[in-house]
């Protein structure tokens, strides 16, 4: 851990406030060993994936990895891994390398709401982003350096672009705008596929705008201001504004402009590319490796046809590895699906003490609660199932009691031991489920698992045995300290 | 440039959709299938790019497009 004393504190809460690009962390995770280069020369693939994946092995301190000597890609840089490790996602926070994920879940959901954003206005002029422009002639490929993320999926992705939409039947709405990450697949020079779900907004305005027969015009933004990039995965309400909530945790302004398309954007992304939604045309997208580990199938998806594309100077391209965890996925959604589900379910129940969604981005989730009286945990539970995350992702749903830290997995193994009794598991058969479920029959739909391991309460019966309590405290850690000492020969 | 044959559902029907060029010379090309939408560079290794050598699980039939799931189905959707 760096050393963590007030000053240095303040120091890092200030540099993160001073955040405003991706160009701005890569220079704030540099200056603390967090961003590299990788100047060899590399082949599109297998190289960039292979170095992708051997960084994200080491999810609590994997750097940034920023390409820039990439074989027919001259010119061209490309980064992954910018959200790929807890130290990364700590130094957007403003706090020291190690911080805990517990403190850091805790920290963002501190930090939760939008009542404090501040949204700034550029003008499209004064924009880093439309420093240069391409309205004629586009190839995608001649701007993006593009390469196969894994090793069979359908196409060249763009895995970590933030789409920006409006409403398309209430265009004025600001809340009503979209920022989403969903991924993307090139179909030729100036056409991409989007894939998505009727849950998520982007799933709602592709449905509602081809049923009206109006526009739908997007602005793919790429390599983003961290913080937004956190939000775009971050299931909030649908009238609700991820560039405020982003403000919100960043603790500074959100510098906005307009797209060509009249879209508002983020004015220091690296590259926004404007495109509108061909109405009732799908062609076939996948597959595609994604996060439970496996590919999803080949599907027909909503296309986009590309009408201009904006960059900064000299940009940067960022992507993803994702697959098989862990990977930059998971270090990237994992606390902002945790956070949300954790402030919804407050405002019913402010038993609930944390929320733990990190595994899997949320088929697995772990809540602590104080219970109330016998069984009312189970209750919570069926609430989690119905915040907007947990309606598709909330598979298997760990409830402990506020005692266990859900984020400690020893703590979670042992009230699963201690607590469960087996005829007390609760099964809610042919649900709606996310349709990449590996294990799903009928991907769509699937069954959610709740299982209570909190403790038994009257009238519950409760048996004989008595929580033995261990000695803890300030004297113990002392204790610890001394032994590793004399461990290491520093004091006899 | 002849079209390519596509790795994944075996049509000589292909597009060449972009040139890598290092100082002059050309090092790679990216292919498109214009029948499954199969896209892929000819620099890739073998496992991926060769039909024979890619795994049999990853080849496609699109003899009958109407059993891939549509996403967001369209209210009018002709399959
Ligand atoms: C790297 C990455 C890739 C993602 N890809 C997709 C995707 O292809 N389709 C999708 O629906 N959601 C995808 N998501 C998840 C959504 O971004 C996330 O659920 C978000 O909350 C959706 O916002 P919405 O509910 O406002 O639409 C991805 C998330 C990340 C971090
Ligand atoms: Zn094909």
């Amino acid at each position: 851990m760096e050393r963590a004393d007030g000053n240095l504190r303040s120091n890092l809460a200030e540099r993160a406030r001073g955040v405003g690009s991706l160009r701005d962390f890569l220079e704030l995770l540099e200056e603390h060993g967090q961003a590299v280069r990788w100047s060899d020369r590399v082949m599109p693939e297998p190289d960039l994936r292979n170095i992708a994946v051997a960084a994200s092995r080491d999810v609590n301190n994997a750097p940034a990895i920023i390409f820039d000597n990439i074989a027919g890609y001259p010119g061209k840089r490309t980064v992954v891994g910018v959200h790929g490790s807890w130290d990364n996602i700590a130094l957007l926070l403003g706090q020291p390398k190690g911080t805990t994920i517990r403190e850091m879940f805790f920290d963002i959901a501190g930090r939760w709401g939008d009542a404090s954003a501040q949204i700034s206005r550029v003008s499209e002029g004064q924009a880093p982003v439309h420093e240069c422009r391409h309205e004629e002639n586009i190839n995608l490929y001649d701007i993006l350096p593009v390469y196969r993320i894994n090793e069979y999926d359908g196409g060249f992705y763009l895995a970590k672009a933030s789409v920006a939409s409006r409403d398309p039947l209430e265009p004025d709405d600001f809340g009503k705008q979209n920022v989403g990450i969903y991924r993307l697949q090139i179909q030729g020079p100036d056409r991409f596929s989007l894939m998505t779900i009727p849950a998520h907004d982007m799933g709602r305005q592709i449905l509602a705008a081809e049923r009206e027969g109006v526009p739908l015009k997007v602005a793919v933004m790429l390599g983003n201001h961290p913080g937004v990039a956190l939000f775009a995965a971050t299931p909030i309400g649908y009238d609700e504004s991820e560039y405020a909530y982003a403000s919100a945790m960043m603790g500074a302004p959100i510098r906005l402009t307009n797209s060509g398309n009249g879209i508002d954007i983020l004015a220091d992304s690296e590259i926004v590319i404007e495109a509108e939604l061909v109405l009732g045309e799908r062609v076939f997208e996948g597959p595609f490796g994604e996060f439970p580990g496996s590919y999803s199938g080949v599907r027909r998806a909503p296309v986009f046809k590309v009408t201009a594309v904006s960059h900064r100077q000299n940009p940067i391209f960022e992507n993803i590895y994702i697959g098989r965890g862990w990977t930059e996925h998971d270090t990237l959604i994992g606390l902002h699906t945790s956070a949300p589900i954790y402030a919804q379910l407050r405002q019913t129940f402010p038993e609930v003490t944390a929320v733990n969604a990190l595994y899997q981005h949320g088929l697995t989730g772990i809540i602590a609660v104080k219970n109330r009286m016998a069984g009312f945990a189970k209750s919570v539970a069926l609430r989690a199932l119905g915040t907007p995350h947990g309606l598709m992702y909330l598979k298997n749903l760990i409830m402990v009691d506020a005692d266990i830290d859900p984020f400690d997995l020893n703590q979670v193994m042992w009230a699963l031991s201690t607590r469960t009794r087996a005829d007390d598991i609760i099964v809610l058969p042919n649900m709606a489920m996310v349709p990449i479920d590996p294990a799903a029959v009928t991907p769509g739909k699937g069954h959610h698992l709740i299982i209570d391991a909190t403790s038994y309460l009257p009238p519950d019966p409760v048996g004989e045995a008595h929580l033995v309590s261990p000695p803890t405290g300030p004297e113990i850690e002392e204790l610890g300290k001394r032994i590793r000492q004399m461990q290491r020969g520093d004091v006899r | 440039m002849t079209p390519a044959q596509c790795p994944r559902c075996g049509s000589d029907g292909s597009t060449a959709d972009f040139r890598g060029v290092d100082d002059g010379e050309t090092v790679w090309t990216i292919w498109r299938c214009n029948d499954c939408c199969f896209s892929w560079r000819d620099s890739e290794p073998a496992s991926a790019i060769d039909r024979k050598l890619r795994a049999g699980e990853f080849a496609l039939d699109i003899s009958d497009p109407g059993r891939f799931p549509v996403v967001l189905q369209p209210s009018n959707f002709q399959k």
